[in-house]
């Protein structure tokens, strides 16, 4: 309510009065029981105050200042019609103003980027080209697309996706796609195979479909070892016969990174503290708006590029952003205790690029060596649950 | 005589059906936030003003205020705001 109240006051404009008298009381009810309206009122002494009255209510005045014997002054003008009267001597000031809504909003009506999302199997710049043959692609014009029929003739051209949605936020033109799921691969259960562990490991757990399990729960087995068999023999008539052998096998298995860690490099640390520069790169020209000195004296520099709209493809222009962290040298005796952090770090780093994504890790080890004194090696053993069942062909003679 | 007459008439009325007795019996009504907003409504104007005192009319007498930095936010006809740090409510 009273934010409204401001707002409209702010549009309507008001004034700030300075009100000099002795009954400044009097002067406070008597605008009131005319029903001029004040707010803000501040005695700034004995004899004065200031107050905010709206513009009319100020012409108002006359009569109740003549009654109560005081001095109104004028402070400050507030609100928009003010504003605008200052305005009135800048007309470059407007152009411009008027000249930036222009271009926004001409700029705003096309389409800047258009991402694609959801799409696996299917390529990108395919869906990218056929997007763009029906109008939707960096720089067209917003108006006049007909969003529903680009669906459609999608849909219809790219046999791989099912559906397509597309969406226009802003300049960014959102292209969902759900592709068609593709079968799951036939079973082929006519010829036989085993199943032969992928890894080394202690078998978890065995989930056997079909077939003879030769191992069970708690082996060691290692890499190429028969897990199920698909030769199946009848413990009553002693015929054998020849199954596709089925199962999941879950075991522990191992999984080791290593990272390395000089005492001289890994001797510096960042602060937290950096200094960014920031440059425009139009090609040719490089412009740099900001550039500040840096105080620091050990740092490191990281680079990054920042292309402008459209992925550099309308405006070959890129932001530059170069920030410069402070490094610090660390004490000696925090440092081996760091290093091994670092150290851990890095080698857990490794030991993730290694390990599927299916699997489950169970449990972390780290172990710390000095070599030479000079630099600290970091192994991680991780021990994680994964599938290790893979199918093997029976050659039959 | 009378006119005391009535006013309990309307006093035993207003509690009977349990009407606002501000409108009713025409008292102001103060509502405070903490000790730094109160609001006045139906007030019978300004006696005195300072940022340490402020004294309204209405028809239950006066009523001070006082405190520091004490401004008057909002004043029109019936209702005044107060803001500041208000120490002391009296009748």
């Amino acid at each position: 309510m009273l934010l409204i109240l401001r707002l409209w006051n702010y549009i309507v404009g008001y004034l700030v009065i300075r009100v000099d008298g002795l009954s400044l009381e009097k002067f406070i009810n008597l605008t009131i029981s005319n029903g001029i309206f004040l707010w803000g009122i501040k005695r700034s002494g004995y004899t004065t105050m200031t107050a905010c009255i709206s513009i009319s209510g100020f012409r108002k005045l006359k009569g109740i200042v003549r009654k109560v014997r005081c001095r109104v002054r004028i402070v400050d003008k507030r609100g928009l019609p003010f504003l605008l009267v200052r305005l009135r001597h800048r007309k470059m000031l407007l152009v411009g103003l008027t000249a930036f809504l222009i271009i926004l909003y001409g700029l705003s009506s096309f389409i800047w980027t258009v991402d694609v999302e959801g799409n696996v199997e299917v390529p990108e710049d395919k869906l990218l080209n056929a997007l763009a043959k029906y109008g939707i692609r960096p720089g067209a014009f917003k108006k006049g697309l007909d969003i529903s029929a680009i669906e459609n003739r999608l849909v219809i051209d790219i046999p791989d996706i099912w559906w397509v949605s597309i969406q226009l936020k802003g300049t960014r033109a959102i292209v969902k796609v759900v592709e068609a799921a593709q079968p799951p691969p036939m079973v082929d259960k006519d010829t036989p195979c085993n199943i032969v562990a992928s890894k080394d490991g202690i078998i978890h757990e065995m989930v056997v479909l079909e077939g003879q399990p030769m191992v069970k729960e708690g082996d060691t087995v290692k890499k190429g070892q028969l897990l199920v068999s698909g030769v199946v023999e009848d413990p009553e008539t002693l015929a054998t016969r020849f199954v596709h052998a089925m199962a999941q096998v879950t075991a522990r298995t191992w999984y080791e990174g290593q990272a390395v860690c000089s005492l001289e490099e890994g001797l510096t640390r960042r602060t937290g503290r950096k200094v960014v520069h920031k440059f425009i790169d139009m090609g040719q020209w490089v412009v740099e708006y900001q550039k500040k000195e840096i105080p620091f004296k050990h740092y490191e520099v990281e680079e990054k590029k920042v292309p402008f709209f459209g992925e550099g493809r309308f405006f070959p222009v890129t932001m530059i952003v170069r920030e410069y962290y402070e490094v610090e040298k660390l004490p000696a005796n925090a440092t081996l205790q760091d290093l091994k952090e670092i150290a851990q770090k890095k080698a857990m780093e490794d030991v993730n690029k290694k390990i599927p994504s299916n699997a489950k890790v169970v449990d972390k080890q780290v172990k710390y060596d000095m070599i030479e004194g000079k630099e600290i090696k970091a192994t991680v053993y991780v021990e994680v649950l994964e599938d290790i069942a893979q199918e093997q062909k029976i050659t039959v003679k | 005589m009378r006119r005391r007459k009535l006013q309990e008439v309307k006093t035993t009325v207003s509690e009977m059906f349990e009407l606002p007795k501000d409108i009713m019996l025409n008292l102001p009504r103060i509502s405070m936030i903490g000790n730094n907003q109160m609001l006045v409504e139906n007030h019978r104007g300004v006696i005195e003003y300072t940022p340490q005192k402020i004294r309204l009319n209405s028809t239950i007498g006066v009523i001070r205020v006082e405190g520091q930095d004490m401004n008057l936010k909002n004043i029109a006809a019936d209702d005044v705001m107060i803001t500041g740090v208000i120490k002391l409510v009296e009748f």
